[in-house]
């Protein structure tokens, strides 16, 4: 591997983007009551509060996320670089935080570190944790006999066609091996598998 | 959709409480998809870096020896140790290679169940060697160097570059880097069928190496191009290369499956890999070649070229009328008296001082550079001596005098170039050899030859392709699970004559199907942390005086920085520290890190590695021994001129002294006999190399990195037993 400083940063294979390309952007409007047009975020009042441990660990994690060599990353990845530092912003939260890019922008501009921790700051500082009873009670919702199963078809629907839509191939890996052959799926053992990866 | 639409409404109620709950979970997935993709990442990096600091640390031990070579005296030891390696196979009569590949000695015993070959060869052949190598079936010697002959006799006809069409709408199938993976190409061979009239196929090169059954690729690649000789093309690779070969495991793997023949074989395979076509073109518009280009690459010189005289891509050539001063292949055994013509200063008489700038040069330029220098003289020297065509200038070279360390370049990039981002065009450091060229190089070059497209190899992709420089280089790599099962799929492409590429992938492994998301994520990583870790413990002498410097106050703990910026100047494989650390710093050194700093001492108590059982020998050679076993291995592989797999004890004393020269390393008489006497329990003289290895714990049957173990090498007890096998 070229050291990143260097002139050549050999390229690993994005796997991810190609798919979130498709699945990603998805500023289609949802059937639910969102807010329309949010007002973009002012990034540059945002006083940085990490400390510098934190602050080299996110720049070197940034780093890794840099496959053309310039020191910065596309917008298209600053979701994904929350997400592997252990953020949890939806994409509709990072689309208003870069000022609702259009699917142009979000593959051709691109963002150095320091214009990616103030972004950072804002995520982490409105936090969207989730803990277990959480999800249980989101899955609860489907399972309309009341008996610790939802149906896996159903499952797939609603993944498919609501929220910030997943594809195909996502739901297939989310689901691997969590049916039984009644092709139900026990809710709480699912989220406790989920929140055990 | 109607199904689901309905479905969403019976909880019209739930509405807002349904989409909250499928926004948590897609939330949660695609953090996880973050997360999996980052370790994936640096995952990656981790096997890649050592990959290609292997493949440096091969071209830097060459270019050590080829120092050794010019600065040693002639009769010494260390020079007749080595150089057996530099000398050139030169075909001088046909006659002579007629008597060398002469397999009619040889019987095939009753006994004998593997395939019969009749030759001309067939298509029925050709097929029923694939179903035999697919039923682990071996082929006989015999055939073996009777096949080897009859693609010989086919390869000098062809061309350095290859010049086909899709006329008749035949689409040809073109297939990336194989390695010895025998179960990739019968994979490919299933889903899209095997080479025919109408099925025309092009393998771009590093057929072997590193997987366990490079042989038979070769075996399978070779009858189908005789049975088909206008349908199967070949290019070559880097790892055509038998000085590469040494390093990566085809030579092993040769020689312990034919354990008569195989220095032949091997032999015979150099020349063979130095006949294989450099390139290939398609429909004039679309270039195929193993690694790449640079910014003086020009096909018309491409074309001219004796490529036939680089027998290892990695060698400057020498120039002509030197080498038909050699003798001919038959006297191997003069070890010494051929070298004369090498010789730079008949007055030397013992080694000068090495220094470690010399060899290790990070590029094969900068040694071409220092051998331009050495050329000169070598003529000089030459222009004394009779030989058999005299002093004169070479008549062979094209009237424009291309000079040969330029030819030399055009092959080398071509072989081991990989592309960038950036434009330009930069020596290849990583690799030490070819350079890097960049969108711009590409858009000249393919003007400047009319092209459209390049296809090229020699880089793992996860996919098995990438696209790049504007979709104007595609990059196939066939060997899936490369670097460890379920790290990467492989492909291969078909073009048609609209020359749209057309991309299939596959991996070799139903087991990866059947593992869970949770699974497949942690397997490759493990297995890459447990090299890392291998890596770290091995250079802990340097790590430990690194975290010193930065431990003033001598408290044997360094900042989390330091820590990071420390070790990254101690291995140079630009990973990222930080991140890995929790896989890395673990166990008792991970606990105690309050103020997120971290005990280096105990740290290096939890990576040692467990077992070796040389308790009595020095602690620091130890280390230089792990670190360096891969260099060590293949030295013996070199010193072992006889490919017995036993050397004396005293050319094991004249390893270990090439070593520490190399190395900069005091290594004691004493260290040496301590080791000596650990290794030569029957104390007859010889040391068994892979029982060295062995006992040291310096391999490791599960990492197939570094050195491409084939799984046919048993233990030295079952070796003995082979030996006396007619079978093969």
């Amino acid at each position: 591997m070229a050291p990143k400083k260097d002139v050549k940063a050999p390229a690993a294979v994005k796997k991810a983007e190609p798919a979130k390309a498709a699945a990603a952007p998805a500023p289609a409007p949802e059937p639910a009551p969102a807010p329309a047009a949010p007002a973009a975020v002012d990034l540059t009042a945002v006083k940085i509060e990490f400390a510098a441990d934190v602050i080299d660990d996110y720049r070197e994690s940034f780093g890794l996320f840099d496959r053309v060599g310039d020191s910065k990353v596309a917008y298209i990845q600053i979701a994904d670089i929350m997400r592997a530092l252990g953020q949890n912003p939806t994409n509709k939260e990072v689309a208003k935080m870069l000022g609702n890019p259009t699917p142009e922008d979000m593959t051709s501009k691109r963002v150095e570190f320091e214009g990616f921790l103030p972004m950072m700051q804002t995520v982490v500082n409105n936090p969207n944790k989730a803990v277990y009873e959480d999800y249980v009670e989101g899955l609860r919702v489907f399972d309309k006999e009341g008996n610790g199963t939802v149906m896996g078809a159903e499952l797939r629907i609603v993944l498919s066609t609501l929220g910030e839509k997943m594809t195909e191939i996502e739901i297939d890996a989310l689901m691997t091996g969590q049916e039984d052959e009644n092709g139900c799926v026990n809710y709480e053992a699912f989220v406790k598998h989920i929140m055990s990866v | 959709m109607g199904c689901g639409v309905s479905k969403s409404n019976q909880f019209h109620k739930n509405a807002g409480k349904a989409i909250k709950s499928a926004v948590l979970i897609q939330r949660w997935y695609r953090q996880f998809v973050a997360r999996k993709e980052m370790r994936r990442r640096y995952t990656w990096h981790i096997f890649q870096s050592i990959e290609y600091s292997g493949e440096q640390a091969q071209i830097k031990l060459y270019n050590f020896l080829g120092y050794l070579m010019d600065n040693f005296t002639p009769a010494s030891n260390e020079r007749n140790l080595i150089s057996h390696i530099f000398r050139d196979n030169e075909v001088c009569r046909d006659a002579e290679w007629e008597r060398y590949f002469c397999y009619k000695n040889i019987e095939v015993p009753d006994l004998y169940s593997g395939p019969h070959l009749t030759f001309p060869l067939t298509v029925e052949q050709a097929v029923g060697l694939v179903e035999a190598f697919r039923n682990k079936k071996q082929l006989h010697s015999r055939y073996v160097l009777q096949l080897l002959l009859e693609t010989w006799k086919q390869l000098r006809l062809l061309p350095n570059i290859n010049r086909i069409s899709t006329c008749h709408s035949k689409e040809i199938t073109i297939c990336g880097d194989l390695h010895g993976q025998l179960e990739d190409l019968l994979l490919i061979f299933y889903k899209n069928d095997m080479p025919s009239l109408e099925k025309p196929y092009l393998f771009n090169g590093d057929f072997v190496d590193r997987g366990k059954d490079s042989i038979e690729i070769l075996i399978i690649l070779f009858s189908f191009l005789l049975v088909y000789p206008s349908e199967v093309y070949l290019n070559r690779g880097n790892h055509e290369d038998h000085i590469v070969n040494l390093r990566y495991g085809f030579t092993k793997e040769v020689l312990s499956k034919y354990r008569l023949h195989g220095k032949r074989i091997l032999k015979l395979l150099q020349k063979i890999f130095s006949w294989l076509p450099l390139a290939t073109v398609i429909d004039q518009k679309v270039l195929v070649i193993h690694g790449g280009i640079s910014n003086t690459t020009d096909l018309s010189v491409l074309a001219r070229v004796d490529r036939h005289n680089y027998n290892s891509a990695l060698r400057p050539p020498k120039k002509r009328h030197q080498r038909e001063a050699e003798e001919s292949i038959d006297s191997d055994e003069e070890a010494g008296s051929t070298n004369k013509v090498l010789q730079r200063r008949p007055s030397l008489t013992s080694p000068r001082t090495l220094t470690r700038n010399c060899f290790q040069n990070r590029s094969l330029q900068d040694f071409s550079d220092r051998l331009k220098a050495n050329t000169v003289e070598e003529v000089e020297v030459h222009e004394g001596l009779p030989g058999p065509f005299g002093p004169e200038n070479d008549t062979s070279q094209s009237c424009e005098s291309i000079s040969s360390e330029d030819e030399w370049k055009q092959i080398l990039d071509l072989l081991w170039s990989d592309p960038m981002a950036q434009d330009g065009c930069v020596p290849n450091e990583v690799r030490g050899g070819g350079c890097y060229w960049g969108p711009d190089v590409t858009e000249d070059f393919l003007n400047r030859h009319n092209l459209q497209l390049i296809i090229r190899s020699h880089e793992c992709k996860q996919e098995g392709y990438e696209f790049c420089h504007n979709r104007k280089v595609l990059t196939l790599f066939s060997a899936s699970n490369y670097y460890d099962v379920g790290s990467n799929r492989g492909a291969y492409v078909k073009l048609g004559p609209d020359l749209v590429p057309y991309l299939v992938q596959y991996q070799a492994s139903s087991m990866i199907r059947e593992l869970s998301v949770r699974q497949s994520a942690g397997r490759s990583e493990r297995s890459a942390n447990k090299v890392l870790r291998e890596q770290l413990f091995a250079h802990k002498s340097d790590l430990i005086c690194a975290f010193k410097k930065l431990d003033s106050e001598n408290k044997g703990r360094v900042s989390l920085a330091n820590w990071a910026s420390a070790v990254e100047s101690v291995m140079h494989l630009g990973l990222p520290w930080r991140i890995m650390r929790s896989q890395l710093v673990t166990g008792r050194s991970a606990d105690s890190s309050i103020d997120n700093s971290i005990d280096y001492y105990e740290w290096f108590n939890e990576l040692a590695i467990k077992g070796a059982n040389a308790d009595h020998i020095d602690q620091s050679l130890l280390e230089t021994l792990y670190r360096h076993r891969s260099t060590l291995e293949t030295i013996f592989r070199i010193v072992d001129t006889d490919n017995s797999g036993f050397i004396t004890m005293e050319d094991f004393r004249q390893t270990w002294k090439l070593l520490s020269v190399y190395l900069k390393m005091e290594i004691t008489e004493d260290a040496i006999s301590d080791l000596a006497v650990t290794i030569d329990s029957n104390q007859d003289g010889s040391i068994d190399i892979e029982e060295f290895m062995e006992a040291f714990r310096l391999t490791d049957k599960k990492s197939r990195l570094e050195r491409g173990r084939s799984m046919f090498m048993g233990t030295a007890t079952d070796l003995t037993k082979l030996e006396g096998d007619p079978h093969i």
